[in-house]
């Protein structure tokens, strides 16, 4: 589904360029669940970048389906994004808007009619277990809830793939548990997830594959990983 | 779909619009400020030209023929200067009409009537009365006159005299159009400047949520289109106050510009000119907002 071939990343600007990602390779199956592990600055943020196309490979090629993403025109590029769901650390929702809106919202601005966000919607918020939140504003729920409301947002245009960047960076042990299991929950429905994340616990309790970058190069890549730098 | 977007997005434009608060103000305020320079500039250059125009009207070359020409003459005259393209009309002002005319003008003045009764002849001149099409021209025109075959006939050609006012206001006229032109053309860019980096701020203000719209996959329009309808109701609401405040500025304004003399003349034009005046107001502050906040939008959607 997602494969690199010798992509290199070089950020230009300031006294240095920065060497982010250095000739690499792999291949991510369909409905595989793969960990990215590193220290910070490994280069595991710029690999997910790289897929949802926020940032262009210096060279090499990122390959979705089969397709070079370097050759979306602008114009796709929409498209493109609604086949990933992505999630990060601060969650990113919006302070105005309650649980439901914030969920609806990725569903108005793609342009789709109000029957079927009022029917999508619902049904999201039910699978990540937030029914009886739906009409809360984000301040007023907590900081796992917040990332169930992203989580919700990401699903709701039913992608191919999940993009987690540090989900529980900013959760408690048990609140990050608990996101980490509904991933896995998305992932066992179908869904190809791919995790960034330097949570030592979490990894080793997925027994899931983990790939580990080092000063944005593999170094490890092993079907039933464990952090181990 | 078409209309889908269109109506969410305008409802995002207008909430922001209204949301917004003090940085809708200041947009307002700004674009209402440029607009009110460009139309005062606008009142000025109309009203100076309607005044210019009135005096131009006033302008003439007036040719009096000597008491013995006959009247086929002056008329032949008459027809061959109207064939002249810098002459707009001419005018064939016989004795008998001179003398009424004069007659007319001095009605109150028992004195002036009775010397002119006293006189047996008419002591009037035929004249022949010539408009030219551009101002400029009553100089080429005088002097093929004074060139003419009938050079002979004409008793004085009554040019001299407006030679000075005609040549004051020609360039009256040329500096008004290129003040004005200047002024406007830098207004116009001061004020485009303004609104796009007050829009700017509106946008920088709404960062996390084009930022989710993007990852989200929202289409570039979707993004864009609100920012362009704030952009519209900014230069919508300022056309609507700079033209009530147009109203009593052009009053105080316009008496310096042209003079007291016309004003009654040009203040009944005005209210013709308003409609259009503010026509021209809601079109460039509309473009404003729009060009504005598409400039301004431009960088976010990067891909």
């Amino acid at each position: 589904m997602i494969e690199f071939k010798n992509v290199k990343k070089i950020y230009t600007g300031g006294i240095m360029n920065t060497i982010a990602l250095d000739d690499v390779s792999f291949l991510i199956e369909e409905k595989e669940f793969v960990s990215f592990v590193g220290h910070s600055g490994a280069g595991k943020s710029t690999i997910l970048k790289l897929i949802y196309a926020e940032e262009k490979p210096t060279s090499g090629e990122v390959l979705f389906n089969g397709e070079d993403i370097a050759n979306i025109k602008p114009k796709d590029m929409p498209l493109h994004r609604r086949r990933i769901g992505t999630v990060f650390q601060d969650f990113k929702l919006l302070q105005k808007k309650t649980v439901f809106e914030n969920v609806a919202f990725a569903l108005e601005v793609s342009g789709y009619p109000n029957s079927e966000i009022q029917k999508s919607v619902p049904q999201i918020i039910e699978i990540v277990g937030l029914s009886n939140k739906a009409e809360n504003y984000p301040h007023e729920i907590s900081g796992g809830e917040k990332q169930r409301v992203a989580i919700a947002r990401a699903l709701v245009h039913r992608p191919a793939l999940i993009i987690a960047d540090e989900p529980t960076g900013n959760l408690d042990p048990i609140s990050a548990w608990g996101i980490i299991q509904l991933l896995l929950k998305i992932n066992k429905l179908g869904t190809t997830v791919i995790l960034a994340t330097h949570d030592k616990e979490v990894v080793n309790n997925i027994k899931r594959r983990v790939i580990t970058l080092d000063q944005g190069r593999i170094i490890r890549d092993h079907s039933k990983g464990r952090y181990a730098i | 779909m078409i209309i889908l977007t269109l109506t969410r997005t305008f409802k995002a434009g207008f909430q922001n619009f209204f949301r917004n608060g003090s940085l809708t103000v200041a947009a307002v305020s700004i674009l209402t400020l440029a607009l009110l320079i460009i139309s005062v500039i606008l009142v000025i250059s109309i009203s100076a030209n309607m005044g210019l125009k009135y005096v131009q009207d006033k302008i003439d070359i007036r040719v009096y023929f000597k008491s013995d020409v006959a009247e086929q003459d002056v008329m032949s005259f008459r027809s061959e200067v109207q064939k002249y393209k810098e002459v707009k009309a001419a005018e064939y002002i016989s004795k008998n009409k001179a003398l009424d005319d004069f007659k007319a003008a001095n009605a109150g003045k028992p004195d002036i009537l009775k010397a002119v009764e006293a006189v047996e002849e008419n002591p009037l001149l035929a004249s022949v009365n010539i408009k030219a099409a551009n101002p400029e021209q009553y100089d080429v025109i005088a002097k093929s006159i004074e060139n003419s075959s009938y050079r002979n006939d004409i008793a004085s050609i009554n040019y001299q005299q407006y030679k000075l006012v005609i040549d004051r206001f020609n360039s009256t006229i040329k500096t008004i159009r290129k003040t004005g032109a200047f002024l406007f053309i830098l207004f116009s860019l001061i004020a485009i400047l303004i609104t796009f980096n007050v829009i700017r701020m509106t946008i920088f203000n709404h960062g996390t949520e084009i930022e989710i719209m993007r990852l989200v996959g929202a289409s570039n329009n979707f993004i864009r289109l609100p920012f362009v309808f704030e952009g519209v109701i900014y230069g919508i609401f300022a056309a609507v106050i700079s033209i009530i405040l147009l109203f009593p500025i052009m009053k105080i304004v316009t008496p310096y510009v042209v003079g007291s003399a016309y004003i009654q003349i040009i203040q009944t034009d005005f209210t013709r000119y308003f409609v259009l005046i503010f026509l021209a107001q809601l079109v460039v502050g509309v473009l404003l907002g729009i060009v504005s906040s598409i400039l301004a939008i431009r960088r976010y959607l990067k891909v």
